[in-house]
């Protein structure tokens, strides 16, 4: 296993950023696009195409006059509101969904919907169900297991969390989820 | 494990948040808050009066505008072009070679050795391709601190274990190690595209 591994395996499981980065940097570049191209019209003294830069600037100064207090206002708490977005984006962790298998050689990491649907088949050949009666939510640090029984034959919770932990330990998936297997009341007819 | 450069991603991601923020709690303060708004109104009317008086004095020619416009439209270039600088960095990392080394003159061989990562993603691709449980393969080798990497990303049908899968790419990594006599990083992506998502798998197994 190479030194660089781990920096991978993190990578892999944390998202970059990188699609809000290119929107942000998109909104910069076309508001900066935007003032150069009123800045230039102003210095080869052309009129200005939406406001005039000095004009702009003394509108800015005159503020709350000049506008609807309503609509300013409204603007202000727009502006907080996507400032609180950029800045959760910038700060929280970004874990993606995935789960890391761990290998003496390679990095492997796995979308935890591959994990369920894996575990989905193991869950229904043990319950002898239908695609359609299970329903398994991987996230990191659980696996919920839904069946709906056919109506009329009896399951084994046992039996399918047996099944359903068995899978896991042979996927050894890290960090380890807890198995919880949930038997709906009502079952299906007809299937 | 491509270049993108996720510090500073995060890093022009806080300064772009505090920015709008600030402009947002400013706009409501003045507002909300009368004694802001006048405050705000004294103090920023001279400054803009100034800016004006400036314009005004330092016009190239009569009839054209003051050099002061130019100088805001190169800061404002520097902005553009810093901002395309950051999208174009981002997702970039690929690499063609995936081992190079020169000869040393004590061994008697100058020149030098480089391996085409194509020697890897091919051998890779065609091994995976031969597989009927996965429905999409992609190998693509990518430069990560300096080392070049190999990323492999399996879309397995339905209901396939990930283990199995990640087992036999990892023999034919080990083939791989044998075949190149060295040990290049390599990760294995097992995740689920819109094709197996949607396809009916389970008929045949």
């Amino acid at each position: 296993m190479s030194e660089l591994t781990p920096r991978i395996l993190k990578r892999e499981t944390h998202s970059s950023r990188a699609r809000l980065s290119v929107v942000a940097a998109i909104l910069m570049t076309l508001l900066a696009v935007y003032g150069l191209l009123e800045a230039i019209l102003r210095a080869v003294g052309q009129p200005p195409w939406l406001i005039d830069p000095l004009a702009f600037a003394q509108r800015l100064a005159g503020l709350p006059e000049g506008i609807e207090p309503m609509l300013l206002g409204a603007i202000g708490v727009l502006l907080l509101l996507v400032g609180l977005i950029f800045l959760a984006y910038a700060v929280l962790p970004g874990r993606r969904a995935r789960h890391i298998i761990p290998d003496p050689r390679i990095a492997i990491v796995v979308d935890d919907e591959v994990i369920a649907s894996a575990l989905a088949k193991r869950a229904r050949l043990a319950a002898g169900v239908t695609r359609e009666q299970v329903m398994v939510v991987v996230s990191a640090r659980a696996v919920q297991v839904n069946v709906r029984p056919t109506s009329g034959i009896r399951l084994e919770e046992s039996h399918i969390r047996a099944a359903v932990e068995a899978e896991l330990a042979a996927m050894a998936l890290e960090p380890a989820p807890e198995v919880t297997v949930k038997l709906s009341g009502s079952g299906v007819v007809g299937v | 494990m491509n270049g993108t450069p996720r510090g500073l991603n995060r890093f022009l991601l806080v300064l772009t948040g505090l920015l709008l923020l600030a402009l947002g709690a400013a706009l409501a303060v003045l507002v909300a808050v009368p004694s802001v708004a006048r405050w705000w109104q004294q103090w920023a009317g001279p400054q803009v009066q100034w800016l004006g008086e400036l314009a005004a004095r330092t016009r190239l020619a009569p009839g054209s505008g003051s050099w002061i416009w130019l100088v805001v439209a190169a800061c404002l270039l520097v902005v553009v072009v810093s901002m395309v600088t950051w999208v174009a960095n981002q997702g970039k990392g690929r690499t063609n070679i995936l081992f190079q080394r020169d000869g040393t003159d004590d061994d008697a061989a100058v020149g030098k050795v480089a391996l085409s990562s194509a020697v890897a993603e091919q051998s890779l691709k065609a091994a995976l391709l031969e597989r009927g449980d996965l429905t999409g393969v992609s190998v693509t080798s990518y430069d990560f601190r300096g080392q070049a990497c190999v990323r492999v990303r399996v879309l397995p049908r339905q209901g396939v274990a990930p283990q199995e899968v990640a087992a036999d790419i990892g023999s034919l990594v080990d083939a791989l190690d044998a075949l190149l006599g060295l040990q290049v990083p390599v990760l294995v992506s097992i995740g689920s595209g819109a094709r197996s998502r949607f396809t009916k798998a389970e008929r045949v197994r």
